[in-house]
């Protein structure tokens, strides 16, 4: 098992988050987009044409190295929305066929939480017990009670037990700008370092300019470049791993002779059908210090009153809330800056130190809206721009649909409603559209090879020996964060690889 | 002018200068130190450029231009606002790294810090059966 990786291994020693300068660190060298951070194995993504910017991260572990570790089940009405709601697609598979892989992968990623949350069917539970909810949560928790609306403690990827190599979570509160202690489940900590010692081999600095194929249509390995010199990696079977941008965009640049609209592409969906979960925030300020920077973050709590369609409501589908700290004062300040913020004052001039001294004493709600495809949302290959190697950067189209504001601006007033209900003394909407790093849905997944990319397995229905195995596979967004998902899937493809080696065919 | 090095080149007159805008924006109260008096335009204004060096354009654009300093922040505000908001991004980035600062505004230590939760302090915060309402509702998922 041989790994072709663009970036690099993360030391956790050089992360940002227990440094003074932590938030300013965020905002440069370990911001979650590519474009800010500039560092030679982020491939450009231009959003000139995209209502937001992308986040990911490239590196071994790749976004989960960033990731806040918000981890959720989607739910089974996620993998019928055709059915259910009559719009986008059922997926070809349900949440009874995917229940062994998220148990056996939350075991994997020491998933923490509480069991016997109402918003899943039984059979949630988390093999760490649930982090405190702290004040933030117990807070917002009593308000929900008032009306009676759902909350559950936080389920995260972040241990609060000790582990086999790592420590629990110590709360630093800054997950999203990597973690380091080493403690939260990204997989650079949960799985590569373990499948090293196993002996698979990951390549660094390895940046794949395309898959290549035999006479007979059957992937044989892949052309990377290292230190600008070209290499070939022979390979019998290829998984790709890119993620839900990198994945179409290394197939559409494996274009070949047989394939000449892209690898994988006889459907014409790779790159297609985008979908971003653009996310709200809502604040509310509190008479007492919340100590709303303690970690994890993560979750404190979450909320899933508003997730299923109610068709009432005027859309379809809905949207998850999370209860998350506030890294630092920078991120608190945002809360007036963003240009979305509905805050209906500056931050800045008279009166700012009373507002400065709000900061601890804020609750946000991040509300992550289902997010449906379409084609028109699209990752294709710039024309003009490039990598550092000279290939083809990523080009993002993507708008945020009307059911999807709907979904957001219902959920926002919904949320202000829960702030006042917790005693906030003010409360706004912080802002809109905000990047999730959730990137999924451009190498869809289905039966029928006309309408998808890959089939139930991840494997693509043009080449049988090439996998797919990130959040590009996605059938829908679903509305809650992904990683749970990705993780699952990854593991099915994998048992159903290891089962089915025999009949398996391989590349020459 | 080499952009990473700023605050190398930020003179006498160009801090004091940067003190001044920056109360405009920060000028304190309430328990907290202006920005002039938490030695924003000092030790702090480095230490924020060389953690995010790409601010050190709106920093220098700001200090080139003449006038009043409310009015000059005013006018950015409102016909440059990439301008505004990086400089704004980089002194309150530089005033809320002084560990006086962030005392005062209640966050602890000169950064986040290891802080393991306690035995029995996830269940302290579920008392008073506080899940019951939530759990006596029953299942809010749909049936697919
Ligand atoms: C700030 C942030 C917070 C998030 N919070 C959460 C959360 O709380 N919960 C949650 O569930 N999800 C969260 N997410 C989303 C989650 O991190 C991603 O959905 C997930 O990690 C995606 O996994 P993936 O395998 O699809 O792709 P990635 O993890 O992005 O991995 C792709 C990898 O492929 C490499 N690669 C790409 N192209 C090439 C190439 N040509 N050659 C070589 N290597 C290449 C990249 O370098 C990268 O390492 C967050 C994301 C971000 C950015
Ligand atoms: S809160 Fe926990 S998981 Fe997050 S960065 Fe700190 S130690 Fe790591």
């Amino acid at each position: 098992m041989v790994a072709l990786e663009q970036g690099t291994w993360v030391d956790p020693g050089s992360l940002p988050g227990n440094k003074p300068e932590y938030e300013l660190l965020g905002s440069k060298n370990w911001h979650p987009s590519p474009n800010v951070r500039g560092r030679r194995e982020d491939y450009p993504v231009d959003t000139t044409e995209a209502d937001l910017p992308v986040w990911l991260y490239n590196g071994v572990g790749g976004s989960s190295v960033l990731y806040g570790g918000i981890w959720a089940r989607a739910l089974p009405s996620d993998f019928r929305a055709r059915t259910l709601d009559g719009v986008a697609d059922d997926w070809p598979i349900s949440y009874d066929e995917l229940l062994p892989y998220y148990q056996a992968v939350e075991r994997e990623m020491s998933v923490s939480g509480l069991a016997g949350n109402p918003a899943y069917p039984p059979g949630f539970e988390p093999p760490m017990p649930a982090a405190p909810i702290h004040r933030t949560g117990r807070t917002m928790a009593e308000g929900m009670n008032k009306l009676g609306w759902h909350w559950w403690p936080g389920t995260n990827s972040i241990p609060t037990q000790n582990r086999t190599h790592e420590g629990k979570c110590v709360r630093y509160g800054i997950c999203r700008m990597g973690c380091p202690e080493g403690a939260k489940s990204s997989t650079d900590v949960t799985h590569w370092r373990d499948a090293v010692a196993l002996g698979a081999e990951v390549i660094t600095r390895a940046r794949v300019a395309r898959v290549t194929v035999d006479e007979r249509g059957r992937a044989n390995g892949a052309v990377y470049l290292r230190d600008g010199v070209e290499h070939f990696q022979a390979a019998s079977v290829v998984l790709m791993a890119a993620g839900g941008i990198g994945t179409p965009r290394l197939l559409l640049m494996s274009a070949s002779e047989r394939f000449p609209d892209g690898l994988a592409n006889s459907s014409g969906l790779v790159g297609k059908r985008l979908m971003l979960h653009p996310y709200a925030a809502s604040v509310g300020v509190y008479d007492d210090d919340l100590e709303n920077w303690l970690g994890p973050a993560g979750e404190h709590i979450g909320s899933m009153q508003f997730y299923e369609t109610d068709s009432s409501r005027g859309f379809v589908r809905g949207a998850k809330w999370a209860l998350l700290p506030i890294a630092g004062p920078l991120e608190a300040a945002e809360k007036w800056t963003d240009r979305g913020s509905l805050a209906g004052e500056a931050l800045w001039g008279d009166g700012s130190a009373d507002r400065m001294k709000s900061f601890v004493r804020m609750l946000q709600w991040h509300i992550v809206p289902e997010d449906l495809p379409e084609e028109t949302n699209a990752v294709s290959l710039h024309p003009t721009l490039t990598d550092s190697d000279g290939l083809p950067a990523a080009k993002v189209r993507y708008r945020v649909s009307e059911n999807t504001n709907k979904i957001i601006d219902f959920n926002l007033a919904r949320s202000l409603e829960a702030h006042e209900a917790a005693g906030a003394l003010r409360t706004w909407v912080a802002g809109r559209n905000f990047m999730t790093g959730h990137n999924t849905g451009t190498a869809k997944m289905g039966d029928d090879p006309a309408t998808s990319v890959v089939d139930r397995f991840g494997r693509a229905h043009d080449v049988p020996n090439l996998y797919i195995i990130d959040a590009s596979v996605f059938t829908t967004s679903t509305g809650v964060n992904p990683t749970a998902t990705i993780c699952a899937l990854a593991k099915r493809t994998a048992t159903h690889i290891a089962s089915n080696a025999r009949n398996q065919e391989v590349g020459s | 002018m080499t952009v990473v090095n700023l605050s190398d080149e930020l003179g006498d007159a160009s801090r004091a200068r940067l003190a001044t805008l920056a109360d405009v924006l920060i000028p304190g109260g309430s328990g907290l130190p202006s920005a002039s008096d938490a030695d924003v335009a000092g030790q702090w204004i480095n230490r924020t450029l060389a953690a995010n060096p790409d601010l050190a354009d709106a920093v220098a654009h700001v200090l080139a231009v003449e006038g009043a300093p409310g009015e000059v922040l005013e006018r950015l505000r409102i016909e440059r606002t990439d301008v505004f908001d990086a400089f704004a991004f980089a002194v309150s980035g530089a005033y809320f790294m002084n560990p006086a600062v962030r005392q005062a505004l209640g966050y602890p230590g000169i950064a986040p810090r290891r802080m393991p939760a306690a035995d029995g302090e996830a269940e302290y915060y579920l008392e008073d059966d506080i899940l019951a309402p939530v759990i006596g509702r029953g299942p809010v998922y749909r049936q697919a």
